[in-house]
């Protein structure tokens, strides 16, 4: 009996207080125990947490320098071992040092294309949505204009006439990356402004602002996030792609395209100085195209509604 | 038929202008001219050159100039390739590029459509996962590894077939499957969600329930249906695969349109820019436009007339 109490007492601490929601109902609590669930998914968030690690640790320093070399023969354009475990490459400076180096600008050029890509798509893609009628209709056409271009095209253009830093590339990957973003949120938009919340939050003299910000942002956030970690892997795709045939980055930067790059001049003898980088940028993409399908599986209200019945 | 074919031809006029104004503004304001890596040309020499090609007129002007030529159906001439028009140089790249897109696409849709069925068929099975696990690889993957690892294993190691150049059908093999793999990762998808759905239509059920085997009932009656959403996305993924053949020309030294588009802009090659944008836009358009006509035959029910 007093057992029976204790446990109750023990469930709700500071027995005044009004009891809380349970635990992992709220959207992302529960979003994330869904996640849990897809096995796949869940590995590839903590790839990826991994990964954001690594070109976090190369600001602290790598061991080895990535621009040291050694030029004795014998410490060229060797093959893995245990001092260098991915080799080194024709100047004898160390693969793998290099690769954790590189994900420091791959990861970068990913994550804040996504970002650049969620506030202008998002922008635009809600003015639209909100206004709706004619407003719409031609900035939906503007869209359609940006979709009709071929991307290497606008960032082959875009990277001559800004430069081909790394600058040139974030402007290029932004102006391909927006398009999708912009669509999804006026879609959402256009669903959600006639519904009974927007409508009552409206009634109670709510203003346009704070109807965007405080209503229809927050109930299209699920989506965003899922197609955020769809235009992540395709930015590290298109800055690699872009670096690989000489039109992107270029040495002394060092990306894992640039490393690509430079290992697919030696790919006959030495084809670990491709494999590596290449390997690194197919893991990383992979898990953000693993995390996006498991992330859409866990919010999408179909499968949240079967799941509850 | 013959209505929307004129139509769209008539549509496609605008849009060219419209692609042809926007990469003739970009390339102009791009800094830099065609004449600026000569060595050491002594001005007098480099002012007879730009007013040969009529680069010392004013940006109006020269782009009147410019329409003028395009409506006569000139693109002009390469700066950088002596003594070659532009026309004479993409009538040797272009059909280059296009069978090879060709043969990517072809790949892509023949493996595709029956990885995505099979997925679909066994829904939740082993076989299904294997099968989109794969297809999520096709589309992480970067093109440049497909490429050294084919050039490596069959190439290098096997020694089974060339790794560049456009020679002989041997020579196409390894690039086209090499663009190829993106394309067919989508095919496989599409066609998986798309046979999900109808395989839960009630005529399918009927079909099933009259005595039709599972395999006469997939091939003959989902398939066809199916095929639609697929047919709509070969005219995106005509983009893709033109993209994709920058990369692809790039790695396996083919003499098509994507390389000649580098170096153009390398160059500033203003007409060959000019020239190889205009096509790509083409290309989209009559792609689409043969999409549009793809859906009349496998779905009667869609009409173009409107």
């Amino acid at each position: 009996m007093s057992s029976t109490v204790e446990q109750l007492s023990a469930q709700q601490p500071g027995g005044g207080e009004p009891p809380q929601p349970p635990a992992g109902q709220g959207l992302v609590p529960a979003t994330w125990r869904r996640l849990k669930r897809i096995t796949l998914s869940y590995a590839s968030f903590w790839v990826i947490v991994f990964m954001i690690a690594l070109s976090l640790l190369s600001w602290l320093g790598v061991p080895l320098s990535p621009y040291a070399y050694d030029q004795t023969t014998s410490a060229t354009l060797s093959a893995p071992s245990a001092a260098h475990p991915m080799g080194t490459d024709e100047l004898g400076r160390d693969l793998l040092a290099r690769v954790i180096y590189g994900s420091r600008l791959s990861m970068m050029i990913g994550l804040t294309t996504a970002l650049i890509a969620l506030f202008f798509g998002t922008i635009y893609g809600a003015i639209a949505g909100y206004c709706g009628g004619r407003v719409d209709a031609i900035l939906m056409r503007g869209v359609d204009v940006a979709y009709a271009l071929p991307d290497l095209l606008v960032m082959i253009l875009v990277g001559v006439l800004v430069g081909r830093g790394t600058g040139g590339i974030l402007t290029a990957l932004g102006l391909i990356s927006w398009m999708g973003t912009a669509r999804l949120v006026r879609a959402q938009f256009l669903q959600l402004k006639h519904e009974e919340f927007v409508e009552a939050a409206r009634s109670c003299g709510q203003g346009p602002l704070a109807l965007i910000f405080k209503h229809l942002l927050p109930n299209s956030i699920g989506p965003i996030l899922v197609a955020l970690t769809f235009i992540v892997p395709a930015a590290i795709i298109s800055e690699s792609t872009l670096s690989f045939i000489g039109l992107g980055l270029s040495p002394p930067a060092c990306s894992w395209g640039t490393l690509a790059s430079e290992g697919w001049r030696s790919l006959r003898t030495h084809p670990h100085l491709i494999l590596f980088p290449s390997l690194f940028i197919f893991l990383t993409v992979l898990s953000f195209n693993f995390l996006g399908d498991g992330l859409r599986d866990a919010l999408d209200p179909r499968t949240r509604l079967a799941t509850r019945r | 038929m013959a209505w929307l074919v004129l139509r769209r031809a008539l549509w496609a006029i605008p849009v060219l202008w419209v692609v042809a104004t926007v990469t003739f503004i970009l390339v102009r304001v791009v800094p830099g001219g065609p004449f600026d890596a000569e060595k050491n040309l002594p001005p007098g020499i480099v002012a007879n050159i730009k007013a040969k090609y009529h680069l010392d007129r004013p940006v109006a002007e020269q782009y009147l100039l410019y329409l003028g030529r395009l409506s006569r159906g000139d693109l002009g001439v390469s700066y950088k390739y002596a003594n070659r028009t532009v026309n004479d140089i993409l009538s040797d790249a272009f059909p280059v590029s296009v069978q090879l897109g060709a043969m990517a696409l072809a790949i892509a849709v023949l493996a595709g459509v029956p990885l995505g069925t099979v997925a679909a068929v066994r829904r939740g099975r082993l076989l299904d996962f294997a099968c989109m696990t794969l297809s999520t690889v096709g589309i992480s993957v970067p093109s440049f590894l497909v490429g050294a690892l084919l050039i490596y294993l069959l190439g290098i190691w096997l020694k089974a077939l060339p790794v560049a150049l456009w020679e002989s059908p041997r020579h196409m093999i390894l690039p086209a499957l090499t663009l190829s793999f993106l394309p067919c990762a989508y095919v496989a998808r599409l066609t998986r969600a798309s046979v999900l759905e109808v395989m839960q239509k009630d005529w399918v059920r009927t079909a099933r329930s009259k005595g039709l085997s599972p395999a006469v009932t997939i091939v003959k009656h989902v398939l066809r249906n199916s095929l639609v959403p697929v047919v709509t996305i070969l005219g995106p993924l005509t983009a893709v695969l033109i993209t994709g053949s920058f990369t692809v020309e790039y790695i396996f030294a083919v003499p098509g349109m994507g390389r000649f588009f580098i170096t153009a802009v390398i160059n500033r090659d203003y007409d060959l820019i000019m020239a190889t944008s205009l096509i790509f836009a083409l290309i989209l358009i009559v792609s689409n436009t043969l999409v549009d006509i793809a859906y009349t035959f496998l779905d009667p029910k869609i009409r173009l007339e409107h």
